[in-house]
């Protein structure tokens, strides 16, 4: 069960993935755009169990970290999104108000969206990476945030259908 | 009920901080293992990256081009006359005429400087969520292409080639906020240092506190020892703002790149430097003001008004 599980949940991170590094990048949106890999992983924590949370962040983060186009070391994306995923999967977990309702997964999605970002920002100003100017920052910042809370209403049905086929879950949203 | 956490559940996210952290330690130590993963990721990526740029290619440029509305406003009405299948060949011819500019406009560039290129097409753009400013081109190390090659575009630097792989290899763009060149500035020769800002802006900061900057000077690039990563001569920006702050140990100012980095079709590395240092050969031509035509209406009288009948 749980190596069906985890080889579904890999094929469509791995999936996901390729269409956010080859097709999502190349088109350049206004205010820094938005990833859907990102927005993936944090909808599929709020779906899940904290432990799957926690793991959902490190094998996205490790993802991230492993595209060329990542600025930071190896590990920063993958500590912050543990952190990330873990906080939103507890948060949804044990509520079923609140995990059932996709108005309240579409705000923890978004603010987890800018949490993440800001935390780069900080682990990376800490590990010596350059960030550039505070409006440019301030600019993806919001961009980002606002490109999120705009897309995922449309592919939380998806995504969560996904998670039901692979979790085997009853309720949908 | 709220989740509160059992001792499985901790242990399970100590282990994970805990290898992320290991990872973090592992990468800044420069173990070449997760360095090799990287290269790998992007080995495998890069067919798909192809693929989406062919993709992507008639549309990805949408959101910038409205921004330049104005100007494009003639095209954009002569495009609406269009059907829906003439306008899509004709965006995609444009967008081959644009790519052809573009080459011309690079290979003149070269042959004024004496720079032996490479051309290659964007097959990627990096990312914004790393606050990064990268591109990946379709040429690698199968094609001669090496680290800390210079990139320039039809208008001048584009950045600088950060990671080589077989097909592929990553560009970090100008505009990128870790990115810093050693600048000149045309005629007066002084040298200073410039700094991207994470958009078509830049921050020169000049060595030598003696020096007079003014709005619209020009900057070339200073060139590195053995050519790498910079050759000489390319030209960078052009100053747009000096900061004449009285307690400033050297005199600052705003620079704008010539090249718009949001609109990088083709680039071309320079895989072989000059023999000679062009000096100030590359600079660009500014535009002169069209002068308007005067029409000079000679009106000759007649002699002697004739009586009408």
């Amino acid at each position: 069960m749980i190596t069906r599980q985890l080889s579904f949940s890999a094929l469509i991170f791995l999936f996901i993935y390729t269409i956010q590094e080859s097709f999502i990048n190349q088109v350049r949106l206004p205010g820094g755009g938005f990833s859907i890999f990102l927005i993936f992983a944090l909808v599929w924590s709020a779906l899940s169990t904290p432990e799957v949370g926690a793991v959902t962040g490190f094998s996205a983060g490790f993802l991230i970290d492993l595209s060329p186009s990542s600025s930071g070391p190896v590990g920063q994306w993958t500590l912050i999104l543990i952190l990330t995923c873990f906080g939103i999967a507890f948060l949804g977990f044990g509520d079923d108000k609140s995990r059932g309702n996709p108005i309240t997964i579409v705000f923890l999605v978004v603010a987890g969206v800018f949490l993440a970002e800001v935390s780069f920002l900080i682990t990376g100003v800490l590990l010596g990476v350059n960030l550039g100017s505070f409006t440019q920052i301030l600019i993806i910042l919001f961009g980002m945030s606002i490109w999120t809370l705009l897309i995922t209403p449309f592919t939380l049905p998806v995504f969560s259908r996904l998670h039901a086929l692979t979790f085997d879950t009853a309720s949908r949203i | 009920m709220r989740y509160g956490g059992g001792n499985r559940s901790r242990l399970l996210l100590i282990i994970l901080i805990v290898s992320s952290l290991f990872l973090i330690t592992l990468d800044l130590r420069g173990v070449q293992v997760l360095d090799g993963l990287r290269t790998g990721s992007q080995t495998v990526l890069s067919p798909f990256q192809r693929a989406g740029n062919t993709v992507a290619s008639p549309f990805k440029n949408f959101f910038s081009e409205i921004t330049h509305l104005g100007r494009t406003r003639k095209q954009l009405e002569q495009l609406r006359a269009e059907n829906y299948n003439l306008r899509t060949k004709l965006i995609n011819r444009e967008n081959a005429d644009a790519q052809l500019k573009q080459y011309k406009s690079m290979l003149d560039l070269a042959g004024t400087g004496d720079y032996k290129i490479l051309s290659a097409k964007a097959i990627s753009q990096g990312s914004s969520q790393s606050f990064s400013q990268t591109l990946t081109i379709d040429v690698g190390s199968n094609s001669g292409i090496r680290r800390n090659m210079t990139v320039i575009c039809e208008s001048g630097l584009a950045g600088v080639v950060k990671e080589v792989y077989p097909n592929s290899a990553l560009i970090l763009l100008a505009s990128d906020p870790s990115f810093r060149i050693g600048v000149r500035i045309a005629g007066t020769q002084q040298i200073g240092i410039l700094s991207g800002q994470g958009s078509r802006k830049a921050v020169l900061q000049l060595i030598d506190n003696q020096t007079t900057l003014r709005v619209g000077d020009v900057l070339l690039a200073r060139g590195s020892q053995r050519n790498r990563p910079f050759v000489p001569g390319v030209p960078v920006g052009t100053v747009i703002a000096v900061d004449n702050s009285a307690g400033a140990v050297a005199q600052s100012a705003s620079v704008k790149f010539y090249t718009n980095f949001s609109a990088l079709g083709v680039v071309a590395v320079v895989v072989g430097a000059p023999k000679m240092d062009p000096r100030d050969a590359l600079v660009p031509v500014k535009p002169r003001p069209t002068p308007l035509p005067t029409i000079t209406v000679l009106v000759t009288p007649s002699p002697s008004p004739s009586p009408t009948k």
